[in-house]
């Protein structure tokens, strides 16, 4: 990567003293053009580091570059930096112009540059036919798209996006989304994306930094990280429904070795080189299968079929355990339906215990 | 209280007759009509202002309806107090006292009970389990993230045990992963303890995946009730088909060809059905096509049903969805992420129906769905 447009180096925030550490030391660089989405739970320090990306939090420790300079001494209003969220932000008695040229304005901009900047703008929008009604007879999606764009008349080096879509309805989300990949690819801006929404990261990002206690956990092309999480908690996070976890042991034997966790017990394949210990096991709902009992490799009762639409998730319980399995609509059982649960070896997949890390299972070269 | 109910063992914990309301001249409820059987979990799903929350002030006795009665296990509540009624309301903008400890307001309901400390502390814990808010316990509603305060508040009405639950879209301030995984953990709740719910949302997802019957209100009317599967596969209408599911639903204007041969969407032509056939000589103006998002597979150009240009690619992890465009029509197809490695946008892709029987049709005018 040549010279990243915004690098976060070791950032730290914390309150109280250190008593609470919100963001704990995260690095994160960012192309120029680049979508980077920052996925977590409520509480993970997504919120706090954009905070401190546009200058309404001083980090505790650390730096923030934009184009290879250190922003953090810069007050807010002249970061360069963009800034939606899901409250629109909208002056609902002022027109679409009005609100579009807001920015520019208190800028003290010349008329003519306002003009030409919030007639662009709307175009880009789709709002051209727009400008002169009031913010107020908006709909939810349209108001969006006025505080997005009240943002990208300043022409910001960074756009930062948090949660920009969680207040509107289903429909208007979607069409929102499109619109964004658009706004995207049309005018290559530099975005981070604030969600915990993991189907808004997967649709919009480019790459996802998957955030967990202030800590990102992992950075990976979107077209990846579902695939292969690096880290348990990722595993866990990701997917709808997630990755089935289970932690337990790996025990070597004389056929074999063998993985359990409570009563349960599964052989691995032949070629296993992971070396007795304790380890977090992945097992995908969409490369489980139900079988006939007798014969599979785990059986149980089905407790909770939860319909989707094209398919179905199967909640299998097996003694303590729910494992969460994919199936087509067409194939679904009943609850309380005696079921076994069958799978690929080769798309079993194991966490280190202690390092939470994904590990290979096969000898190095061979497809996991 | 309700128990005393002569025919309370047979007749549904909740039936609605006719209900109507209106709010200064504007018709808010317009003669809903529906049941829900004791021991089930029934959705009101609906668009913001289709009339939820009204439904269930009414039947809470927050409101009084213009015309209709509210039957609760098979006795008109006309004129009863909300408390007399046996029925716990969970509102989405929740109301916890805010001087009490999360677990003081669990518990609330029992203390006013006067139920034995260690009991209440055990119902309260379990609760908590169920919620995942143990640690909030003794913490204040102010120290609490929204989230939480939401499922303090979900508590507290569900430690109560009346004979109706009313869930006004009691996950809608929740993260996307814990509101799937309290979904389920409701779907449990009421589903081991025999409780009856009524719950009311926007989200189509959360109906499909935890009702046994769903009510579609639109604009203060019922259109259609049906369990999960059936809404979905044989929905009333093109509205109704277009509210569940994601992707959504491509309608496609389309007629039958003159010798009945095939079908004509757009610039493109299909075998006709067999279910569909009957149906469309009796549509002689022509109708619309509806195909599921997932009911497409990527196929070669030539020989493909529908061929185009594809335009849009959402990645949604391991599916995508791809937008394929010729002249003004589009088509959205659900596919694995690794097929949609294959193609690129700007560049041709063809698409294959993969079930036949599954394809919808539509008046145009009426948006109803048309059957033999």
């Amino acid at each position: 990567m040549s010279i990243p447009k915004l690098e976060l180096v070791s950032l730290v925030k914390e309150y109280n003293d250190g008593a609470v550490v919100a963001v704990d030391g995260i690095d994160l660089r960012v192309a120029p053009g680049e979508t980077i989405a920052l996925l977590g739970p409520s509480g993970c320090g997504k919120s706090t580091t954009l905070n401190m990306i546009v200058g309404l939090e001083e980090p505790t420790s650390g730096d923030i570059h934009i184009d290879g300079l250190s922003i953090v001494n810069i007050p807010p209003g002249r970061r360069n930096v963009g800034l939606v969220f899901q409250d629109y932000a909208v002056f609902p008695s002022m027109t679409v112009r009005q609100n579009l040229a807001f920015g520019l304005v208190v800028r003290k901009k010349d008329k003519d540059h306002i003009a030409r900047a919030v007639d662009e703008v709307a175009e880009l929008l789709g709002m051209a036919d727009r400008l002169d009604v009031r913010a107020r007879d908006l709909g939810g999606s349209e108001m969006q798209r006025v505080a997005i764009g009240r943002t990208l008349v300043t022409k910001p080096a960074v756009l930062l996006l948090d949660e920009p879509l969680s207040n509107l309805e289903a429909a208007a989300r979607l069409a929102m989304r499109r619109e964004l990949r658009r706004l995207q690819s049309e005018i290559g801006l530099t975005i981070i994306y604030v969600t915990h929404d993991q189907i808004e990261a997967l649709s919009l990002a480019d790459r996802i930094a998957v955030m967990h206690a202030g800590k990102i956990l992992q950075v990976e092309k979107t077209s990846v990280i579902c695939e292969r999480p690096d880290h348990v908690y990722v595993a866990g996070f990701l997917g709808s429904p997630p990755m089935n976890l289970l932690a337990g042991e790996i025990t070597p034997g004389q056929g074999g070795a063998t993985f359990s966790h409570g009563p349960l017990t599964l052989a691995l394949p032949g070629d296993c080189v992971l070396p007795r210990g304790s380890y977090t096991l992945g097992l995908r709902p969409e490369s489980l299968r139900l079988a006939p009992e007798a014969g599979a490799p785990l059986a149980g009762k089905v407790s909770l079929v939860e319909f989707r639409g094209g398919d179905v998730v199967v909640t299998v319980d097996i003694a303590s355990v729910k494992l969460d399995v994919v199936l087509p609509a067409a194939e679904r059982p009943v609850t309380g339906q005696a079921v076994g649960v069958d799978f690929d070896p080769d798309s079993l997949v194991f966490f280190g215990g202690d390092s939470s890390r994904r590990l290979d299972l096969r000898p190095m070269g061979r497809p996991l | 209280m309700i128990d005393t109910a002569p025919d309370g063992q047979t007749a549904p914990v909740l039936a609605l007759e006719n209900l109507t309301k209106r709010f200064r001249g504007k018709t808010a409820l317009d003669g809903v009509s529906f049941s829900v059987p004791r021991a089930s979990l029934t959705v009101i799903l609906g668009h913001a202002g289709a009339g939820k929350t009204t439904t269930l002030r009414l039947i809470a006795g927050l409101d009084r309806p213009d015309a209709g009665r509210v039957l609760l296990s098979g006795r008109d509540v006309a004129g009863w107090q909300p408390k007399d009624r046996d029925v716990a309301m969970i509102f989405d903008n929740l109301a916890l006292y805010p001087d009490k400890t999360g677990f003081e307001n669990i518990a609330s309901p029992l203390l006013i009970r006067k139920m034995p400390r260690e009991e209440i502390a055990e119902k309260v814990q379990a609760m908590a389990k169920v919620l995942k808010i143990g640690h909030t316990l003794g913490r204040l509603p102010a120290t609490m993230s929204g989230g939480e305060r939401q499922r303090i508040a979900l508590g507290r009405a569900l430690i109560r045990t009346p004979s109706l639950f009313l869930l006004d879209e009691p996950l809608s301030s929740l993260d996307a992963k814990l509101r799937i995984e309290l979904r389920a953990e409701l779907r449990r709740l009421q589903s081991e303890h025999g409780y009856s719910f009524l719950m009311a949302t926007p989200d189509f997802n959360e109906a499909l995946a935890i009702a046994d019957t769903v009510v579609m209100l639109r604009q203060g009317k019922v259109v259609q009730i049906a369990p999960p599967q059936r809404l979905y596969d044989e929905p009333v209408d093109r509205e109704t088909a277009q509210a569940v599911g994601a992707p959504l639903i491509n309608i496609l204007p389309a007629r039958l060809d003159p010798d009945g041969q095939a079908i004509r969407v757009a610039m493109w032509r299909l075998p006709v059905p067999g279910h569909l056939g009957p149906v469309l000589a009796a549509a002689p103006d022509g109708f619309e096509l509806g195909i599921r998002p997932e009911n497409l597979v990527l196929a070669d150009a030539a020989g493909a049903d529908l061929a185009g240009q594809v335009t849009d690619i959402e990645p949604l992890g391991l599916k995508s969805v791809l937008t394929v465009k010729k002249g003004e029509a589009e088509v959205r197809v659900l596919v694995e992420s690794a097929a949609a490695m294959t193609v690129a946008v700007g560049r041709e892709a063809g698409l294959c129906v993969t079930d036949p029987s599954m394809l919808h049709a539509f008046d145009p005018a009426s948006g109803r769905r048309l059957t033999a």
